[in-house]
């Protein structure tokens, strides 16, 4: 990566850094305004802490994906927001379709001071390597990453197991410091994708470290290690539906 | 082995993955895989990984994120299997 990306990186943390005063109530103000609840919500959050408190990173997110917002969710259930005021590197980097990033130029604003890089999806490797880049160079200075390793949102609902990309794969195996957080996070009311949770949704949501090991070499590991991860949170997803009884 | 040979032995092997296949019928070596092709980018790297077992050889990162045409991969093949013949 060179000087400039780097330079606007680091810019980017700055300002981020000293909007989080308005932009972690904004957070806040998203999630209560829509009635979002989180089920549990102490305990998921003293087990976030007490991963990131025995490793102060890097941290991989993994997160299953079913709307547009849940990255908000997520950031607001794993700490308190106040705490993204104090330790600002506690929010972790996001990794946003380009499109979604450039909706509107206040979602693009808010998105761009809470960690945003814009990715473009579908995009030949060329590409996808420059966020590649920028994502490993972000986790060797143990800033956290949250990717959702499915690519997109789970079509039919359910963690796809068959069709994603390996680039969760790559920076693991990249970044060999970095431990992998897995977080299935899902609304009562979500039956498949959409943009936004139902008003008033209550969610459920589970933590685990998942630590991917391969003998394999290159391409194949990094395939081998994003097919562990994505099979984790299939298996979160599985237990939660067992739980749930459904 | 041959230029030809390689491209006509890849061509047979990114075949499942090709969205319109009627354009691998008539595909050269400067036909781009996914905006030409409409391959998954994501499926991109399986196509390489099974390059890499049905030649026997190893392809990096670096040489696989240069890949996007079939001559690309045609070419990095090429080149693997004259470093280990030597």
């Amino acid at each position: 990566m060179n000087a400039k990306a780097k330079f606007f990186l680091h810019l980017q943390y700055f300002l981020g850094r000293i909007t989080i005063i308005v932009t972690a109530p904004a957070l806040l103000c998203v999630v209560k305004l829509f009635g979002y609840r989180i089920r549990n919500l102490k305990e998921f959050r003293r087990k976030v802490s007490g991963m990131m408190s025995a490793h102060k990173g890097p941290w991989l997110i993994c997160a299953n994906h079913l709307t547009m917002i849940d990255s908000v969710v997520l950031a607001y259930a794993m700490f308190p927001v106040y705490r993204y005021i104090w330790s600002f590197k506690l929010l972790a980097w996001n990794l946003p379709e380009k499109m979604n990033f450039n909706a509107n130029k206040f979602v693009g604003a808010l998105c761009y001071l809470t960690k945003c890089i814009p990715v473009i999806r579908g995009g030949d490797r060329e590409k996808v390597k420059s966020s590649l880049e920028k994502c490993a160079y972000l986790l060797k200075k143990g800033q956290s990453l949250m990717i959702f390793p499915e690519g997109t949102r789970s079509r039919d609902g359910r963690v796809d197991t068959v069709n994603f990309p390996y680039g969760v794969g790559r920076l693991v195996r990249n970044i060999p410091k970095c431990r992998v957080m897995c977080i299935y996070l899902r609304g009562d009311g979500q039956k498949t994708y959409s943009n936004f949770p139902r008003y008033g949704e209550t969610f459920s949501a589970v933590v685990e470290e998942c630590r991917p090991t391969t003998q394999l070499k290159g391409l194949k590991a990094q395939r081998d290690c994003a097919g562990q991860i994505v099979n984790h949170l299939s298996q979160m997803e599985k237990n939660h539906f067992r739980i749930c009884g459904k | 082995m041959k230029t030809q040979e390689i491209f006509d032995q890849f061509v047979q092997l990114i075949k499942k993955y090709v969205k319109d296949v009627q354009k691998l019928e008539t595909a050269t070596m400067e036909t781009k895989i996914i905006d030409d092709l409409k391959v998954n980018s994501a499926r991109l790297v399986d196509i390489i990984i099974n390059s890499e077992d049905a030649f026997d050889i190893e392809i990096d990162d670096d040489d696989a994120d240069q890949i996007r045409t079939i001559g690309d991969v045609v070419n990095v093949i090429e080149h693997k299997l004259r470093v280990t013949a030597s």
